[in-house]
């Protein structure tokens, strides 16, 4: 077991750079998640820390060990790919044993350790099986027994989950975490899914372009987010062209087509050119005509799924943004054409520079 | 079903494949015939019924060592391919090289080369080195003529493997060669051992290559058939041509039943 460390750390391919100068530390025990759109150089961090990618600039650490210049099979990590990458050849019990192997493990103590593994993933009767007699969830579970068995200092997870459906990926979330949290195991997580970073971490490192936008506990970016990527990458956000219409202390008000939105940050100088972006469950949506501080608006669309419902509402001079509410709730069964009434908590409001094409 | 139906060529191509393949084999089965036949020289259809000319063949000193000179050739060539295009087939996979296109095609060229110019230019290179008539000379000739089949199909086997599974034995502490060893190696086996049937064969039979460089006292078998042929025939040549006709069979058969092999060729 170990924390681990990044000074620094780089990677470039001839001129592009596709990691830029990353330096955090994840303690000893903690879950971290690297979120992020695909090719903002998330699972190059993970390789570099697996030493399958040679890093350009920087050093890695795990514990107090400088492992930079190590090769993969002498850094100690366990790691989940994303395709699972089980040995097709070997039956599970000598998937699972293969580290145990290498580490010169053998007799009753392989045995045991080997049974312990899979006992965690709740495999322990399948030892026999080959890889191709099980479902993609069971893999996926060997794969993470294989992992774990020879006692990793860090565990390592490349988008381990978005090969399995809904249902099953909602499942193997809760029991990864469980597991995780048992075991105290160091956990780095690679994913592109931002309900599997939020709920599963302790702490998010959201990334773009191989910059990392903000390091943060899941409530601190989703609440407080670091940069205008992070807000327009998290949750489920309206992206409106506009500009900034007054400043007033760190806030101020935004214009969208001639309705008025307030933010409680700006950084845009007023009449800038901007983006708002506003979450969609920011939006709290009530029947009736609006009152002073609230923005009216008209339904268009009502769109429901499941827990939460969607409305499309046309506020003044055709701009179109979407509120979502708990579906049980009293304004769940809103017609199109009815009047409405938003509100919009100014902490959730956000101006970011624009970037062409609105959403 | 109806797909099924849909793709099933007429009968007009059936038969007309049914002719060319009776075509091509029927000088086979005429030299099998002939090897059974009494007479002393070479007829269709044979007279009479005999084994006499394989017991000929097999206690004739001259045959026994072409075949065993052969089997040398044919074993050691497959083992160095097998050896060397591997590892040439594991270094262009992976792109260690820069330019690996280039080397592909530079290690594919004796199968697309004629075979007497390979044999013509070898015996130029040879005669010039020294290692004309040696019997290193030969095998490295026929690695030549062999390696081929090895790099082809164990690039053909390797496209097919998931590049994590390597990296994956990697990660849970196999170093490099134990990675290859263990988990890339039995993988690929079966189109290995596609790839070194090929090359046994294929050295087994060579004689445009080989007739360039054998010395007076060492020959192989498919030369001796060839020369034999050229100072009148009698049916010891066609009891040998069936022996090795018989061989080959052999191996192909277990080859496809053990591995099913016509995939990778």
């Amino acid at each position: 077991m170990g924390s681990l460390t990044f000074e620094g750390l780089g990677k470039s391919y001839g001129e592009v750079e596709v990691v830029r100068d990353i330096s955090l530390t994840i303690a000893e025990g903690e879950f971290v998640s690297l979120l992020g759109p695909s090719g903002c150089g998330k699972t190059t961090i993970l390789r570099m820390v697996a030493g399958l990618v040679e890093p350009s600039r920087g050093r890695i650490l795990i514990g107090r060990d400088d492992v930079t210049n190590l090769p993969p099979n002498k850094r100690g990590l366990g790691l989940v790919f994303q395709s699972y990458a089980l040995f097709p050849h070997m039956t599970v019990f000598e998937n699972v044993a293969f580290g145990l192997r290498r580490r010169k493990v053998a007799g009753t103590e392989l045995d045991k350790r080997v049974r312990e593994a899979l006992g965690m993933v709740r495999l322990a009767a399948f030892g026999e099986r080959y890889p191709r007699q099980l479902s993609g969830g069971q893999q996926q579970r060997v794969a993470i027994a294989r992992a774990l068995a020879p006692h990793p200092r860090v565990l390592l997870f490349d988008e381990p989950l978005s090969n399995l459906d809904a249902q099953l990926r909602d499942e193997m979330q809760i029991e990864l975490k469980r597991l995780q949290r048992n075991l105290g195991i160091t956990t780095l997580f690679v994913t592109h899914d931002q309900g599997e970073a939020l709920s599963l971490s302790d702490r998010v490192g959201v990334m773009a372009k191989g910059v990392m936008q903000q390091f943060a506990a899941p409530e601190e970016i989703y609440h407080r987010p670091a940069t205008g990527f992070v807000a327009s990458f998290i949750g489920k956000p309206n992206r409106l062209a506009g500009s900034v219409a007054m400043r007033e202390g760190s806030g101020g008000r935004l214009a969208v087509g001639g309705v008025a939105i307030p933010a409680a940050r700006i950084e845009q100088p007023a009449g800038a050119q901007v983006d708002v972006v506003i979450r969609q469950e920011a939006v709290a949506i009530r029947s009736g005509a609006a009152q002073s501080d609230e923005i009216a608006g008209e339904i268009v669309l009502r769109s429901f799924s499941g827990a939460r419902v969607q409305y499309v509402v046309r506020l003044a001079e055709g701009v179109e943004i979407v509120a979502e509410t708990a579906s049980h709730g009293p304004e769940a069964s809103l017609t199109a054409g009815a009047p409405v009434a938003l509100a919009i908590d100014p902490a959730s409001v956000f101006a970011m520079p624009p970037e062409g094409a609105t959403a | 079903m109806s797909d099924a139906a849909e793709n099933r060529p007429g009968w007009g191509l059936t038969a007309t494949a049914f002719t060319v393949v009776a075509f091509l084999q029927l000088p086979v089965i005429v030299v099998v015939l002939a090897a059974f036949s009494t007479t002393s020289y070479l007829t269709i259809p044979p007279q009479g019924l005999t084994l006499a000319w394989f017991g000929k063949v097999l206690s004739d000193p001259t045959y026994l060592s072409a075949i065993r000179m052969s089997l040398i050739l044919a074993c050691g060539s497959t083992l160095i391919s097998l050896v060397l295009g591997v590892a040439a087939a594991y270094a262009l996979f992976r792109k260690v090289l820069p330019g690996s296109e280039a080397v592909t095609s530079f290690l594919m060229a004796p199968l697309v080369m004629p075979a007497v110019v390979v044999g013509v230019a070898l015996l130029q290179f040879y005669s010039m080195t020294g290692l004309r008539g040696s019997l290193v000379g030969l095998l490295l000739a026929h690695v030549v003529i062999t390696v081929p089949y090895v790099v082809r199909s164990a690039l053909a086997s390797l496209s097919g493997l998931d590049l994590a599974v390597e990296e994956a034995a990697r990660v849970l502490g196999a170093s490099g060669f134990e990675a290859f060893r263990l988990v890339t190696l039995p993988l690929i086996a079966p189109g290995l051992v596609a790839g070194a049937l090929f090359s046994f064969i294929t050295s087994l039979d060579n004689v445009p290559v080989t007739i360039f460089l054998i010395s007076a006292s060492q020959t192989t078998l498919p030369v001796l058939i060839f020369s034999s042929v050229e100072m009148g025939i009698d049916p010891s040549v066609a009891a040998v041509s069936t022996l090795l006709i018989l061989a080959t069979g052999i191996v192909l058969l277990l080859a496809e039943r053990r591995f099913g092999f016509h995939r990778f060729v």
